[in-house]
């Protein structure tokens, strides 16, 4: 359940490579909803046509082609906007100039998170198939390690192009596309800035692809984040997010409140283990407000769950706060589905108290509640 | 050393809700919390601890030699590099969401000192009936001779209680945090608690996404660990997760699946369990 990073579509990313004077081909942007005819009359073909659309393998799927004629990029763009692979659809068209390859090389700066530091990784052997590159012949991988106490160094970037075979004035220019590689991961907060391939033509470098994400962490000072953040996702997960939980759809028909990621996943398995298929991941946070947890279980009402299943270990988390809005859910949504509560913890004694006032059972062990839970469910 | 019963403790963020909250709870468990830190705010108290503002000063009174943080996630870097500075020997990030960037500058600058870190995002850190460093519940066991590692927080309570229904004691438990980037990694962890002569057992509480586990299973290859290891992996049930592009698969390789981890772990020895709950029974045999 990766919640923390952003994927930026090509043409987001190519926007900070231009902000940033990294070397591209002529390009277009079509947004969805623009008039296409009147944006394409201002390009010259032929040219490389891409769907901007959050999936990988875009050429495999028929959604990079390229149109020799304005007439062919026309219906082609039509086309794109039509398409859809699962729930994602085509949000832009980005058109470029076709570049004349002479060679193809891979590039990328990462967080390399087991190892906390950040990782420029290079290859003379570019292409899409790098990951079997480096899986198979990972000497033709090269890796520099970065401190971000010192910063990428000339020498460093340096020593990389030169091992990627560059010589004379291309060399300068792979250090100097090194560099603002490495300016990109600090100032935008990037956890990868990827260009694959990165082409070398005869009029120099040229980035034909690119691939970014940003730190969902750092949106509170980087106002690009909280622009893109809420682009991914469905409307309930639009909701989550506002919130302030982790919130992902399944196929069950067991709505799940559960508090850490951690516990959340094993409640999922466990209750698989027993027939039992959950609706969701709804992990609501550690110290959540009355407020937080009311607005979850709402959530998980407006998908028609045949049960709930609520599972609280309180650390920073207090029962009380949690028992409290199970209340006031249940006041609010009198027709709402049976529920099966498991509560322990920080001030776990009162939580089950609030609860018992009201006529409600709280079970103190996870397998009790999962065995109610298969009664229910009956 | 990470802590001991004497460790003294100063809690940064004292007078929010939760530094408040969760500092009346470590010293209702015996925890020697001896000072506060809020910038500003010196010279108060907080349930009768003294409030300073910085961790210099509470440093240079008290000799504090444990930070807890519970600042807000973007004070967070300047609060624990204030601790760093200021020479304290652990420091726990309870916060969550830490920015990625500001948590490698931190390790960076924590290994220059040869000084610790744990978390971010994590419950901290408990020996049962000596010291509470964190936001856990403190009765889930009592003192013994198994180590709970943990990437995730309730999961490890819910097992670390469980370890108490069974009357298994616990040497410590540690919480390495959540996020991808932590003051201690599990490998580290483990280390020290592989060397820690009170500790007969070590349990480890895993997840899906990272190499973590993985890597764990190297050392104990490369290390020839015989101390038993005792595992549960959650999300054999997840969806297939997200990968972050190509350099991620670079980096660590195609791993991070459940059955990938269990594989690893049992190549190597260790014991994976079902479920959760199996996991007493199964430090028992090795007792």
């Amino acid at each position: 359940m990766e919640v923390y990073t952003i994927r930026l579509l090509e043409y987001e990313s190519k926007e900070i490579f231009s902000d940033y004077n990294i070397p591209l081909a002529d390009r277009l942007v079509i947004v969805k909803g623009e008039d296409i005819e009147e944006k394409i009359n201002q390009f010259n073909f032929p040219a490389i046509i891409k769907s901007q659309i959050a999936v990988g393998s875009r050429k495999k799927r028929g959604l990079i082609k390229i149109a020799q004629t304005r007439d062919e990029a026309l219906s082609m763009c039509t086309e794109f906007f039509s398409r859809k692979v699962g729930e994602y659809g085509v949000e832009a068209i980005l058109i470029e100039g076709l570049a004349d390859i002479k060679h193809e090389y891979y590039c990328s700066i990462a967080l390399d998170s087991s190892g906390r530091r950040f990782v420029l990784i290079a290859s003379a052997e570019g292409g899409i198939d790098i990951e079997e590159v480096a899986a198979t012949r990972p000497e033709a991988i090269i890796k520099q390690n970065i401190s971000l106490t010192e910063g990428l160094s000339e020498i460093a970037a340096k020593g990389v192009a030169e091992k990627l075979g560059f010589s004379g004035e291309n060399l300068d220019l792979a250090i100097d596309l090194f560099m603002k590689l490495w300016c990109i991961t600090t100032e935008k907060e990037a956890q990868l800035v990827e260009i694959n391939p990165l082409v070398l033509t005869p009029s120099g470098l040229v980035a034909v692809d690119g691939k970014m994400t940003l730190d969902d962490n750092a949106a509170f000072r980087q106002e690009l984040i909280v622009k893109l953040r809420k682009r991914k996702l469905t409307e309930l997960e639009k909701t989550a997010q506002r919130v302030g939980f982790s919130f992902v759809e399944l196929d069950g028909e067991i709505g799940i409140l559960a508090n850490g990621a951690g516990l959340t996943m094993a409640l999922l398995d466990v209750l698989a283990q027993h027939g039992l298929a959950g609706m969701n991941f709804l992990d609501v946070g550690g110290g959540a407000s009355k407020e937080r947890v009311y607005e979850a279980l709402k959530l998980i009402y407006t998908m028609n769950p045949k049960a709930v299943l609520i599972n609280i270990y309180g650390g920073i988390t207090r029962c009380d706060i949690v028992a409290e809005a199970i209340l006031q859910t249940m006041k609010e949504f009198p027709n709402a589905p049976p529920m099966v509560i498991r509560l322990t913890g920080t001030r776990e004694a009162e939580g089950v108290a609030i609860l018992k006032n009201a006529g409600i059972d709280a079970y103190q062990d996870m397998m009790d509640a999962v065995g109610k839970l298969k009664e229910v469910m009956c | 050393m990470y802590i001991t019963e004497d460790s003294k403790v100063v809690v940064q963020g004292i007078t929010g809700n939760q530094g408040k909250f969760h500092t009346q709870l470590m010293l209702e468990y015996g925890t020697n919390v001896i000072a506060g830190v809020t910038p500003k705010k010196g010279g108060q108290e907080v349930l009768g601890v003294p409030v300073f503002n910085t961790v210099q000063e509470a440093v240079n009174e008290y000799g504090v030699d444990t930070s807890i943080i519970f600042v807000p996630a973007r004070f967070t870097y300047g609060a624990v590099l204030e601790s760093l500075e200021a020479g304290v020997n652990m420091t726990c990030i309870i916060t969550e969401g830490v920015p990625v960037i500001d948590m490698v500058r931190l390790v960076e600058t924590a290994k220059t000192k040869k000084l610790h870190l744990i978390g971010p995002n994590t419950p901290g850190m408990l020996i049962p009936d000596k010291i509470k460093l964190g936001i856990m519940p403190g009765d889930m066991a009592h003192f013994g001779d198994v180590a709970v590692i943990a990437k995730s927080g309730t999961l490890s309570y819910e097992i670390t209680k469980a370890l108490g229904n069974a009357d298994v004691g616990v040497s410590a438990y540690i919480g390495i945090g959540g996020d991808p980037v932590r003051g201690k990694t599990l490998t580290e962890a483990f280390d020290y608690y592989v060397k820690d002569q009170g500790t007969k057992v070590i349990v480890l509480i895993g997840e899906i996404g990272g190499d973590d586990e993985e890597k764990v299973a190297q050392y104990i290859k490369n290390q020839k660990v015989s101390k038993p290891v005792v595992a549960y992996i959650a999300g054999k049930s997840a969806p297939e997760g997200k990968r972050m592009g190509h350099a991620g698969a670079i980096i660590s390789g195609n791993v991070g699946t459940a059955q990938g981890k269990i594989d690893a772990l049992e190549s190597v020895g260790g014991k994976v369990t079902e479920t959760p709950w199996d996991i007493p029974e199964a430090v028992k045999t090795y007792l």
